[in-house]
């Protein structure tokens, strides 16, 4: 079953096609990367599946339903990729809001709490204000707020932007755990090199999808010796989607 | 709706302040120093404006060889010493060029038969010649002459031929300016303070995307704007609590009316200020944006909302303007209500039409926040 299906996507932000007559189909359980250099229309893509912006034409479904249904909040999470966490308030007082938004059962938002935090390593800072915050554990809080909830579907925006290659290591490490609970995990980047880590990446140049499959797949079938190159190669030619993109779908783990 | 949701979002407003100072000190200690600094420099009276008398009055004798009596001495007794500091001269030239030299503010003469034409009740007049570069020390130059004058008059048992009384008053009986001065301050505090927070605050929560993560919640645009209108109308009866208790401990002001309709009417004025400061962020893509914002703010409140001014003192033609502003419902409002004495059976017009804002303001704020087309 899959979690994620969108057939001619389009989005026009004044005059330009920032999505492009996209189609994609994410299966559950897949840890699946959008990769692209900035401005591809990645960003674009996340926030019409979580329902922050409307797409100009085309259909976007997500776990059965249109995106941007309200009754689909309590089933995905979000972090984007400004982080979004309330500078002003701790770590724990962030979580608190959204278990309150959430509507979290309150006896459950105690232990759920400190799974998450746990689940980041930021157990021992849960009562330093954000702003004290170094980047990386920033962007650890912002994770764990995503995660709060339990979601069956997490889309996350650039997660590791900004991040030391440590801790980029540790939070691929953290999304196979999820993928490992079940959990659908949508990453856009435009690292190259971390989309190896994925089931499957899309390929996004100019709002539109240049190439789908798992990572081996698609550098193999560009002829490329990684996916940056292939990436290149792919961009260059301006070739549009390949014909086998569409049919590797049966990657799931 | 949930109201979990609602109270969610107003927690974190408040939680937010408890982590920053500066914040608090800005929502507690600006509207006091506002009405510090208004209330000192406006609404205190002008005191020791310097003027030259020149008396040539040469009074009148009661028998022959005796002293004359001299009422305009008499008068001049009677002046305001704190409003007026007095000179004397005897030549006209000399004070005259004192004022045209900018040493005093006025030369006030009197002719050679003062006393006398007052007692036979003659007409006389007493010259001025003013410097009236500042309209508001000539005026209180001429309220002190005036005030010097009535006491004179009383003292020396001579009637004037026409008195006007008007110490029974309707309203305001004890009223000074900072009665009328004071009401003014906390709804432009409140107004100002209100809108200039909650519109950057928003600002914030658009450019850090917080509000993108907010509404990929459960929560809908109306629980948000709904969350923080809580917030803000909590901390706006606050602010009017502590202006009030201010203004009666420091200014003395005048307060005929329930307090609790007043403290009502400031924590609308705040609900609807902050509605209008999310709307306003959902013009600005950044903080500096919004920054740029707070004269288009400050200056229709300030000039047009009657706060300073009384609105008949505007041209016709810009009072619509005046009837389209919030704050100018809230000092009406708080005006009758601490100066009339009027309770919620004379002043709904006021509260209806805030309410009828707030309505306005809060719907347009969710749709602001509404997913973009």
């Amino acid at each position: 079953m899959s979690a994620v299906i969108v057939r001619g996507l389009v989005k026009v932000f004044d005059g330009l096609r920032a999505v492009d007559d996209l189609d994609l189909t994410i299966e559950k359980g897949e840890v699946y990367g959008l990769l692209g250099p900035n401005g591809a229309g990645k960003t674009t893509v996340i926030r019409i599946l979580v329902g922050l912006i409307k797409q100009t034409s085309g259909d976007a479904r997500v776990l059965d339903r249109p995106a941007g249904e309200k009754e689909l909040a309590n089933r995905t999470g979000y972090m984007p990729q400004e982080l979004a966490l309330y500078d002003m308030l701790t770590v724990d007082e962030n979580l608190d809001l959204f278990a309150d938004l959430y509507e979290m059962e309150r006896s459950r938002i105690g232990p759920r709490k400190l799974e998450v935090l746990r689940f980041v390593a930021l157990e021992d800072r849960r009562d330093s204000i954000v702003y004290q915050l170094s980047g990386g554990m920033r962007h650890r809080a912002s994770l764990a707020v995503a995660l709060l909830h339990e979601p069956e579907l997490l889309f996350l925006d650039e997660p590791t932007v900004g991040v030391d290659p440590e801790l980029r290591a540790g939070f691929w490490e953290n999304f196979g755990r999820l993928k490992a609970s079940g959990t659908t995990v949508i990453i856009t980047t435009h690292y190259m090199d971390e989309a190896r880590h994925c089931d499957r990446v899309g390929l996004m140049h100019r709002g539109r999808l240049v190439a789908e499959g798992p990572p081996d797949e698609v550098v193999a079938r560009a002829g490329a010796r990684d996916l940056e190159e292939a990436f290149l190669k792919l961009a260059t030619t301006g070739a549009g989607k390949l014909p086998a993109a569409r049919a590797s779908g049966g990657v799931r783990p | 709706m949930k109201a979990r949701r609602v109270l969610a979002v107003t927690k974190r407003v408040f939680r937010g302040f408890k982590h920053d100072r500066r914040a608090v000190g800005l929502l507690l200690f600006a509207p006091i120093l506002a009405m510090t600094v208004f209330g000192i420099a406006f609404a205190g009276n002008i005191t020791n404006i310097s003027v030259i008398i020149v008396n040539d009055d040469v009074g009148v004798s009661p028998a022959p060889n005796a002293t004359p009596v001299k009422l305009s001495e008499q008068f001049i007794g009677s002046i305001d010493k704190h409003v007026l500091s007095i000179e004397r001269s005897d030549n006209m030239t000399s004070a005259v060029a004192k004022v045209r030299d900018g040493r005093s503010w006025a030369v006030i003469r009197f002719p050679a038969n003062f006393s006398a034409a007052v007692m036979g009740r003659v007409p006389t007049t007493i010259t001025i010649k003013a410097d009236k570069s500042n309209q508001q020390v000539y005026v209180a130059i001429l309220k002190a002459l005036r005030d010097g004058s009535d006491k004179m008059m009383q003292k020396s048992g001579y009637k004037m031929p026409i008195n006007i009384d008007d110490k029974d008053a309707v309203y305001g009986k004890n009223a000074e300016f900072s009665d009328f001065l004071i009401p003014g301050v906390i709804t432009f505090a409140i107004f100002l303070l209100t809108t200039l927070l909650t519109m950057l605050t928003f600002t914030t929560e658009r450019v850090n995307r917080t509000l993108d993560r907010l509404l990929a919640t459960p929560a809908t645009e109306v629980e948000i704007v709904l969350g923080y209108a809580l917030a803000f109308g909590i901390i706006g009866t606050f602010q009017a609590i502590i202006l009030v208790s201010y203004g009666v401990a420091a200014f003395h002001i005048l307060i005929e009316g329930s307090l609790l309709l007043a403290f009502l009417i400031t924590a609308l004025l705040a609900t609807t200020s902050q509605a209008l400061g999310i709307l306003l962020s959902s013009a600005s893509r950044t903080e500096a944006q919004a920054v740029q914002m707070i004269p288009l703010i400050v200056l229709p409140a300030f000039l047009l909302s009657g706060i300073f001014w009384p609105l008949e003192a505007m041209p016709s033609w810009l009072r619509p303007f005046s009837y389209a502003l919030p704050p100018t419902y809230a000092a009406q409002g708080l005006r009758s209500i601490m100066i009339r004495g009027w309770g919620i059976d004379r002043v709904w017009p006021q509260l209806l039409a805030i309410v009828v804002f707030l309505a306005f303001f809060l719907a347009l704020a969710s749709l602001s926040l509404r997913r973009r087309r």
